[in-house]
C-alpha cells in the first residue's frame, strides 16, 4: 500500500532548496490508526510569503497542516514520521514542547471559533497564558495592535467588552486571526479560513492575508482555486495523501507539469 | 347475589369493551381495504397510504366509545345513587307531607320549640350585653356585673341546650309514630326507605346509602332492614339500567363512528392529515393533563396550607424556633404555644444539604472533568456505567448504610478525638451518605454538558499553545458553566427533597443547632412523621404537613428561578 501510493513529487525550479526557507519538510507521513493519510511529503516553504495547499477533499492537506503545530497530537492514534524543521529546529521531536511550539505557529480554523468571552479576552488569551505582557497597559497595547493588524480595530474598538461570539462570521474570523497574531507567531496556519464566509467577508480576509504576508510565513489550505491564485505565491497540489506538484503559484496555474494538477485546476475532477 | 348484580352485569361492560376492540380491528381493516378498492389497487393514486385510512376509521370507531365507557366508570356510580335517591324521595313524598302536618299540629312539639327559641334569644341578649360590657371604658366598667352576667350566660346556655335536646327528642318520637302509622297503612317498602333516608341526619344518610349499595351488590352490610333492602332493590334496578344504557350507547357510538368515517373514504380523502390532527390532539391532551395535575397539586397544597395558617400565624410558622407538633395537640393551645416554628426544620434541611453538596460537588465535578477530558476511551467505558450504578441504588439502602456503618464510624472517630456524647444519628452521617448518593447526578450531567462544548473551542485553545488544564479552566468550564450550575441545582433540589436517608440516619429531634454531630430533622422527615400513623385530618398537626410541603415547593421553585437568572447572566454562549 505504501509503495503503491508513493509517487515522485514534481518540483518546479527553485521550489526545493531555495533561499529564505522557513519550513523544511522531508518524508513526512501520517497515519490515523490503521489508515495512512499522508505519504512521504517533502517540500520547502519560504518565509514572508503565502503558500497555498490545494487538492480535493480527503487528500491530506489539512492533516499535513496540523503536523506543523503538532495538532495531530491531540487526536488519539495519530502517528507522524519524517522530519519537519522550522528555522532549522526539528518539530517532530519528543523534546519539543508542543505548547511552546504552538505559541510560535498560530492556527486559524475553518469555522470561526472565538472563545465564549469578550473580544478583549479573546485576543488577550494567548498573551495571558504565555505571560507576554507585564501589566494591564502592555496587554491593552498588544490587544489593540493585534486587532489593528487583523483590520478589526475600527469596528470593535468601542465594544471590546462585548462577547466575541456576537460578531458577524467574517469579523469572528478576523478576531481569531487577531488572537493568533497576539502571541507573535512566526508561522500562521490557515485551514480553509474563508469556507464559512460570504464573498465580501472573504475578500476582507484575503486582503488581510496579503498584508500579513510582509511579517509572517503563512500557509493556507483552500478549496477555492481562485483564492489560491489570488493570495498565494507558492502552491502545492495534494492528491490521495501525496504531494503531486509544488511550485510558484503562477507556474502551477498557467503551466502545470502534471496532468492531474491540470485536471484539478481546470475543474475536470475534484 | 341477592339481586343478580355483580358478575353478569359487569360482564356486559366487558363484553362491550371486547366487542369494541373487535370493531376497532375491523374498522382498521375495512378502512384500509376500502381505500385500496377505491383506486382499484393502484395505491399510488391515493392521497394517503391505505394504513392511514385504516387508522382513521379505527380511531373514530374506538375513541368516542371508550371515552363514554370511561365516563361511565367514573360517574356511573354517582348517577345510579342520584337516580335511586330521587326515586325513593318521590315515593316518600306523601309520608313526609303527613309528618309535616303532624308536627304542625303537635302541641307538645310547638311548645317545646317555642321555649327553645326563647332561650336562644336570651342567650343572644346576654352575649350582646357581655361584649358591650367588655368593651366598656372608664366609669362604665363594672367587673362585678360582668361576673354575674357570665354566670347567667352559662346557666342560660345549659337550659337552651336541654331545650334543643327536648325538641329533637319530641321530633324523633313524632317521626317514629308517623313511620309506624305508615307501615300499618300499608305504605310501600320503597316509600318507607325514602322516608327513613329523608329523616335521617346527614352522616346517617351516607351510611344508609353505602349499606344499601353493599346489599345490592351482595356484600356484607353493617345493618340489615326492610328499608335497606328496598333501597338496595332500587339501586340494583337503576344500576342495571345505567349499565345497559352505557353499553348500548357505547356500541352505538362505535357503530356511528365506523359508519361515518367509512363513508368518507375515497381516493382524495386526506386521511393522513386527519390522523395527524388526531395525534396532535392526543399529544396536546397529554400535556394539558400534566399541567393540570401540577396546578391541582399546587392549589391543594395552597388551600390546605391556608387552613393551617388560620390556626397558626404564618410568621410564627416561618420564624418560630420551636417545633413540637405533638405537644401542641395535647395542650389544645395551638396558636399560643408556638410549637409550629419551622426554623429548626429549615436549618436541619439546609445543614444536611450543605454537607451533601460539599461532598458531591467537588467529587462529581472533578470525576466528570477527568472522564470527559483526560480518561482514555477504555477507562471511560468502564467508569461511566459504574458511576451511574450509584444512582440506581435505592435510597433506603443508602439509609441503612448510613445508620449502620457511617454513623457508628463517625461516633467512634469523634469520640476518639475527644468529643463527648457523640450520637450515632447525626446530620454529618446523613449528609455524607446523601452526598455519595448525589455524586452520579452531578458527574453524569456535568459530563454530558462538558462533552457538549464544541471540540473547535478546545482546538482553538490548544492551537494558541494552551495546556490541557488551561484549556479546561479557561475555555471548557466557562462554556459549560450554565449546564454545570443546572446540574448542581438539580442535585440540591434532590438533596432537599430526599427523605429516606434522613429519616434513618439523621434522627428525628428538631434541634436548632449548628453542630453537625447532633441529630437534626428536615422538612421531608417531619412530613413523613406527621402523616404516618392514625391521623385526624382537620388538626393543625396534620395540616402543617401541607404548609411544609408548600415551603418545600416554593423553595425548589425559587431555586430554579435563581438558577435561570444566574445562568442567563453568566452564560458564555458558544456558537
Amino acid at each position: 500500500m505504501h509503495d503503491a501510493q508513493t509517487q515522485p513529487t514534481v518540483y518546479h525550479k527553485n521550489s526545493l532548496g531555495g533561499s529564505d526557507i522557513k519550513v523544511e519538510v522531508r518524508d513526512v507521513s501520517v497515519s490515523y490508526g490503521e489508515k495512512q493519510a499522508l505519504f512521504n511529503v517533502s517540500l520547502d516553504i519560504p518565509d514572508k510569503s503565502v503558500t497555498a495547499f490545494i487538492g480535493p477533499s480527503g487528500c491530506g492537506k489539512s492533516t499535513f497542516l496540523r503536523c506543523m503545530n503538532r495538532m495531530n497530537d491531540t487526536i488519539d492514534g495519530a502517528r507522524v514520521s519524517g522530519s519537519l524543521k522550522i528555522d532549522g529546529a526539528e518539530v517532530n521531536d519528543r523534546a519539543v514542547d508542543p505548547v511552546v511550539l504552538r505559541a510560535s505557529v498560530g492556527m486559524v480554523f475553518q469555522k470561526p471559533n472565538p472563545f465564549p468571552k469578550s473580544i478583549y479576552d479573546n485576543v488577550a488569551y494567548g498573551p495571558r497564558i504565555h505571560g507576554l505582557a507585564s501589566g494591564r497597559d502592555e496587554l491593552d497595547a498588544i490587544v489593540e495592535q493585534s486587532l489593528r493588524k487583523a483590520g478589526l480595530w475600527a469596528e470593535v474598538s468601542d465594544r471590546l467588552q462585548d462577547p466575541g461570539t456576537g460578531l458577524s462570521g467574517g469579523q469572528q474570523q478576523r478576531l481569531v486571526i487577531a488572537r493568533a497574531i497576539a502571541v507573535n507567531p512566526e508561522v500562521i496556519l490557515m485551514d480553509e479560513p474563508c469556507s464559512a464566509l460570504d464573498p465580501i467577508a472573504t475578500a476582507k480576509i484575503e486582503d488581510l492575508i496579503d498584508e500579513l504576508r510582509e511579517n509572517y510565513c503563512i500557509i493556507i489550505v483552500t478549496h477555492s482555486m481562485q483564492q489560491a491564485a489570488r493570495v498565494s505565491q507558492m502552491t502545492a497540489f495534494f492528491h490521495m495523501g501525496s504531494l503531486i506538484e509544488v511550485g510558484p503559484t503562477e507556474e502551477i496555474f498557467t503551466n502545470p507539469l502534471e496532468s492531474r494538477t491540470q485536471d484539478y485546476i481546470t475543474g475536470r475532477f475534484g | 347475589m341477592a339481586f343478580g348484580l355483580g358478575l353478569d352485569c359487569m360482564s356486559i361492560i366487558t363484553i362491550v369493551a371486547l366487542a369494541l376492540l373487535v370493531m376497532i380491528a375491523g374498522g382498521f381493516y375495512v378502512g384500509r381495504s376500502r381505500a385500496i378498492t377505491a383506486v382499484e389497487g393502484a395505491t399510488a393514486g391515493l392521497h394517503s397510504l391505505p394504513n392511514y385510512h385504516g387508522y382513521y376509521v379505527a380511531i373514530w370507531t374506538g375513541v368516542p366509545a371508550f371515552f363514554l365507557l370511561g365516563l361511565y366508570a367514573i360517574f356511573g356510580g354517582q348517577l345510579v345513587d342520584r337516580l335511586a335517591v330521587s326515586e325513593l324521595r318521590a315515593q316518600a313524598a306523601e309520608i313526609n307531607r303527613l309528618l309535616d302536618d303532624t308536627l304542625a299540629a303537635d302541641t307538645d312539639f310547638i311548645e317545646l320549640n317555642h321555649a327553645a327559641e326563647n332561650l336562644r334569644g336570651r342567650v343572644d341578649a346576654l352575649n350582646d350585653e357581655i361584649s358591650a360590657l367588655r368593651n366598656a371604658r372608664g366609669d362604665n366598667r363594672d367587673p362585678d356585673r360582668l361576673t354575674r352576667l357570665r354566670a347567667e350566660q352559662i346557666e342560660a346556655l345549659n337550659l337552651s341546650t336541654a331545650a334543643e335536646d327536648a325538641v329533637r327528642a319530641r321530633r324523633q318520637a313524632v317521626v317514629a309514630a308517623v313511620g309506624a302509622d305508615a307501615v300499618t297503612d300499608g305504605a310501600s317498602e320503597r316509600a318507607l326507605a325514602g322516608y327513613e333516608l329523608a329523616q335521617a341526619p346527614r352522616e346517617r344518610r351516607q351510611l344508609f346509602l353505602s349499606d344499601s349499595r353493599r346489599i345490592a351488590s351482595g356484600e356484607l352490610a353493617s345493618r340489615d332492614s326492610v328499608a335497606l333492602r328496598a333501597a338496595a332493590q332500587a339501586i340494583a334496578g337503576y344500576d342495571r339500567n345505567v349499565k345497559i344504557g352505557a353499553a348500548v350507547l357505547a356500541l352505538a357510538l362505535g357503530a356511528l363512528g365506523f359508519g361515518l368515517t367509512r363513508a368518507r373514504i375515497s381516493s382524495q380523502f386526506r386521511a393522513r392529515n386527519n390522523v395527524e390532527r388526531l395525534v396532535t390532539a392526543a399529544l396536546l391532551l397529554s400535556s394539558v393533563i400534566a399541567i393540570l395535575t401540577t396546578v391541582g397539586i399546587v392549589l391543594s397544597l395552597l388551600f390546605e396550607s391556608l387552613r393551617f395558617f388560620a390556626s397558626v400565624p404564618v410568621l410564627d410558622f416561618l420564624f418560630g424556633l420551636q417545633w413540637s407538633p405533638q405537644i401542641a395537640i395535647r395542650a389544645d393551645q395551638v396558636g399560643q404555644s408556638g410549637a409550629f416554628g419551622a426554623v429548626p426544620l429549615f436549618a436541619g434541611t439546609a445543614m444536611i444539604t450543605v454537607i451533601a453538596m460539599v461532598v458531591a460537588v467537588p467529587i462529581g465535578l472533578f470525576s466528570a472533568i477527568y472522564l470527559s477530558e483526560y480518561a482514555g476511551p477504555k477507562f471511560r467505558q468502564i467508569a461511566k456505567p459504574v458511576l451511574e450504578i450509584l444512582a440506581g441504588i435505592p435510597t433506603v439502602v443508602y439509609g441503612f448504610f448510613a445508620l449502620l456503618a457511617v454513623g457508628p464510624a463517625i461516633r467512634t472517630l469523634f469520640t476518639a478525638l475527644g468529643f463527648e456524647s457523640v450520637v450515632t444519628q447525626s446530620a454529618l452521617s446523613a449528609g455524607l451518605v446523601m452526598g455519595v448518593m448525589i455524586i452520579p447526578f452531578i458527574s453524569s450531567l456535568s459530563d454530558d454538558v462538558i462533552n457538549a462544548v464544541p471540540q473547535s473551542l478546545r482546538d482553538g485553545s490548544f492551537a494558541m499553545g494552551a495546556t490541557r488544564s488551561e484549556t479546561i479552566t479557561q475555555i471548557v468550564m466557562p462554556a459549560a458553566l450554565p449546564g454545570i450550575v443546572g446540574a448542581i441545582l438539580l442535585a440540591v433540589s434532590r438533596a432537599v427533597g430526599e427523605t429516606m436517608i434522613v429519616v434513618m440516619a439523621a434522627g428525628q429531634g428538631a434541634n436548632l443547632t449548628a453542630n453537625p454531630l447532633e441529630s437534626v430533622t428536615t422538612i421531608t422527615v417531619q412530613i413523613v412523621m406527621l402523616l404516618t400513623g392514625d391521623q385526624e385530618f382537620d388538626s393543625p398537626k396534620t395540616l402543617s404537613a401541607f404548609a411544609l410541603g408548600l415551603v418545600l415547593f416554593v423553595l425548589t421553585l425559587l431555586m430554579n428561578v435563581v438558577a435561570l437568572r444566574v445562568v442567563q447572566k453568566y452564560r458564555e454562549k458558544y456558537d
